[in-house]
């Protein structure tokens, strides 16, 4: 009778104690293996923090927050777990995803189901603007990045070279997969809407070899700007042949990629990527004026992980995450239509969160105030010099 | 003027490359007649080590080819007797590819477990210094290339052709069923031979590692064109394998300057292709022994 009354009791007290009835799921999805683990990793933990953040605060109605955690290796399996997610674990919504490809294939499942899906690193074009209904992008795209380099050149760089940007021979290059192409795009679209000339746009394989034909083509034509989209090892190979075949162009100007990694500086020399710049996420070198609650993020995750942020992908992932969490709380359910309805009265300003760019989200469901900034790597290190009112450091300019 | 001959020099220079890492590949073909698709990722391997030993102990990166090359040829017999030689009395020849094939991706996926996604930096120890000859310039690391490349085609092939050893290879090489009767340790050779072949991307991986930059994927920047090399070369050919890299290095830096970068691959193989058509043995091939199908 005893052992009846303790067991009932315990099994109520248990009941009671296991947050299961008082939670809501939501998926983490990354590739968290594979050749992309790095950054899809990076990434996950800015969700992480985000929900922490939340759960501290109360969590989203009154209720914890819950990440079940899919792997998307591959896109194969990026649609796989997307299903698991939504059918098994039954999550009102998946955060994610890093890769483009990835979210673009796992998409389609939740979108067919009716679940929500918040992406919060990818950047390719063609992620936002398929009509889909439960899909919201809150971070920048190719198309920010496009459009930011066109306007840091003609509003700073040129200003500061003492020239007219009209006047200024630019040359476009990019690996020639869909990330290379469509930002080069972008730029060779805003450069002729400002009336910039664009005397070279030539694309190459990212896992070329030898660009030293392409460094004297741009040479020959008296290329005066170069604007380089590219992962790391063209990034490398492109700054080491221009030097040493004596080609200093008057400004070089990254795209995200390998323009934003510490080994990529390291791997070219100090010397020779100095003056170099870059656009890109926000990164950790920035003012916080224009930031607010940068140094919180980066206190938080040196206490949840141990190590510095390894790039900006965390902070970007942070900061949408934060506003959708925060805007559920405002819902009246998790229905998805309520969820949708709750983020589509996002308005975030500029200037508020802890990677600078506001969130409101357009008729395609990506954030329009979205926005990259503009790095210069100085003495060794990548600093934010534009916009002004994130940069700590004033932009240098080539003699 | 000078550009031209600028583009000329860089083609050379590309051929040189492309020819150190291709070697290996056509002599593991032209005897073991097995396609090696983990070639790219025995260089990476090498590279990696290379970077090891520069960075640890502080060493000129050539200094490690004592250490390298050895180990190269180790583990190039040990794919061969652990792995293709169980696999040589399968009724299907394809059946090693696949198996190679596994082996790259095994491998490049432990590289990623160990060495992580980031790109390892070798110190270049002045390699990449550029040497003014006249009014074009190159960078020193790959003039020693494409001078180790000469002397490798050149040593293997006075091995081949004098020693005893080597004229056993090219027994099995020609016909691996008489050169068994004549006495001559066949799977010995085999294992002996794709040693050789692993330990000369090994060299190629010693001289590689200060110019470019090493991941886990590296080998495949370099392994399609080597394949291309080879077989322009008349499979199994090493003389015919380096002046096909030569013609590759050649087209791809004139077709990148004078028609554009982004057009420069089509321009390789469809000349590759052309070449195919015309003679079909590749450059250097003779009209096909046709040794591979005994």
């Amino acid at each position: 009778m005893k052992l009846t009354k303790f067991l009932t009791s315990a099994a109520v007290g248990l009941a009671l104690a296991s947050p299961s009835f008082a939670d809501v799921k939501f998926g983490s999805l990354y590739p968290i293996s594979g050749p992309l683990a790095l950054l899809g990793e990076e990434s996950a933990r800015g969700l992480e923090l985000a929900v922490d953040e939340i759960n501290a605060a109360g969590g989203i109605q009154g209720e914890q927050v819950v990440l079940e955690r899919g792997d998307a290796v591959d896109n194969n399996q990026a649609t796989g777990e997307a299903r698991r997610l939504i059918s098994l674990v039954g999550v009102k919504a998946i955060f994610g995803t890093y890769s483009s490809a990835r979210v673009i294939a796992a998409s389609q499942v939740s979108e067919l189901a009716g679940v929500p899906y918040f992406e919060l690193g990818a950047v390719a074009d063609e992620v936002t603007g398929r009509g889909l209904t439960y899909l919201f992008r809150t971070n920048p795209t190719a198309a920010n990045m496009g459009k930011d380099s066109i306007e840091m050149l003609a509003n700073a760089i040129a200003p500061g070279l003492g020239k007219d940007p009209k006047d200024l021979k630019i040359g476009i290059i990019y690996e020639d997969s869909s990330y290379g192409t469509s930002v080069a795009g972008h730029q060779d679209a805003h450069a002729k809407d400002a009336g910039l000339n664009v005397v070279l746009k030539s694309g190459y394989p990212a896992n070329t070899v030898d660009m030293s034909s392409l460094v004297l083509e741009l040479r020959e034509k008296g290329v005066d700007v170069v604007l380089q989209t590219s992962y790391q090892n063209d990034s490398v190979l492109f700054l080491q042949q221009a030097n040493e075949a004596g080609y200093k162009p008057l400004a070089i100007i990254g795209g995200g990629g390998g323009y934003s990694m510490q080994p990529t500086a390291d791997a070219v020399g100090h010397d020779v990527i100095e003056g170099v710049y870059d656009v890109d996420f926000t990164q950790f070198e920035v003012n916080q004026e224009a930031t607010p609650g940068l140094d919180k993020f980066v206190e938080a995750y040196k206490a949840k992980y141990g190590t510095e942020p390894r790039s900006g992908h965390s902070l970007n992932n942070y900061v949408g995450a934060k506003a959708v969490l925060e805007a559920l709380d405002k819902s009246e359910g998790f229905e998805p239509d309520q969820i949708v309805a709750a983020v589509k009265a996002i308005d975030v300003a500029e200037g508020t969160t802890a990677a600078g760019y506001g969130i409101k989200f357009d008729e395609t469901n990506q954030n329009e105030r979205a926005s990259m900034m503009g790095m210069q790597w100085q003495d060794g290190k990548l600093v934010t010099v534009y916009p002004e009112g994130a940069a700590v450091a004033e932009m240098r300019f080539a003699e | 003027m000078t550009t031209f001959l600028q583009v000329l020099l860089n083609g050379l220079m590309l051929g040189g490359l492309f020819a150190i890492v291709a070697i290996g590949l056509t002599l593991i073909f032209g005897i073991v007649k097995v396609v090696n698709f983990a070639h790219g990722e025995f260089l990476m391997a090498g590279m990696f080590v290379t970077w090891l030993i520069t960075t640890r102990l502080g060493l000129h990166p050539y200094a490690s080819v004592i250490i390298v090359v050895p180990m190269m040829f180790l583990l190039g017999a040990l794919t061969q007797r652990v792995l293709i030689q169980p696999l040589m009395s399968a009724e299907d020849d394809h059946v090693q590819i696949f198996a190679t094939v596994g082996l790259s991706t095994a491998m490049i996926n432990l590289a990623l477990l160990i060495f992580g996604a980031d790109i390892a930096n070798t110190p270049n120890f002045g390699l990449r210094t550029p040497i003014e000859i006249g009014p074009v310039r190159v960078l020193s690391g790959q003039l020693y290339i494409f001078i180790a490349a000469i002397i490798l085609v050149a040593a293997l092939q006075l091995f081949l052709k004098n020693s005893q050893t080597g004229r056993a290879i090219r027994a099995v090489a020609q016909h691996r069923v008489a050169a068994e009767l004549m006495g001559v340790n066949v799977p010995r050779i085999y294992i002996l031979s794709f040693g050789l072949g692993a330990a000369c991307v090994g060299l190629a991986a010693v001289l590689i590692a200060p110019l470019y930059p090493t991941s886990s994927n590296i080998g495949t920047y370099f392994v399609l064109t080597a394949f291309v090399v080879v077989v322009l070369g008349g499979l199994g050919s090493i003389p015919g394998a380096f002046f096909g890299a030569l013609v590759i290095g050649l087209v791809d830096s004139l077709s990148g300057f004078y028609i554009g970068s982004d057009l420069r691959e089509a321009v390789v193989f469809g000349i590759f292709l052309l070449i195919l058509i015309l003679k079909p043995s590749g450059l250097f091939g003779k009209r096909m022994t046709l040794s591979h199908l005994s």
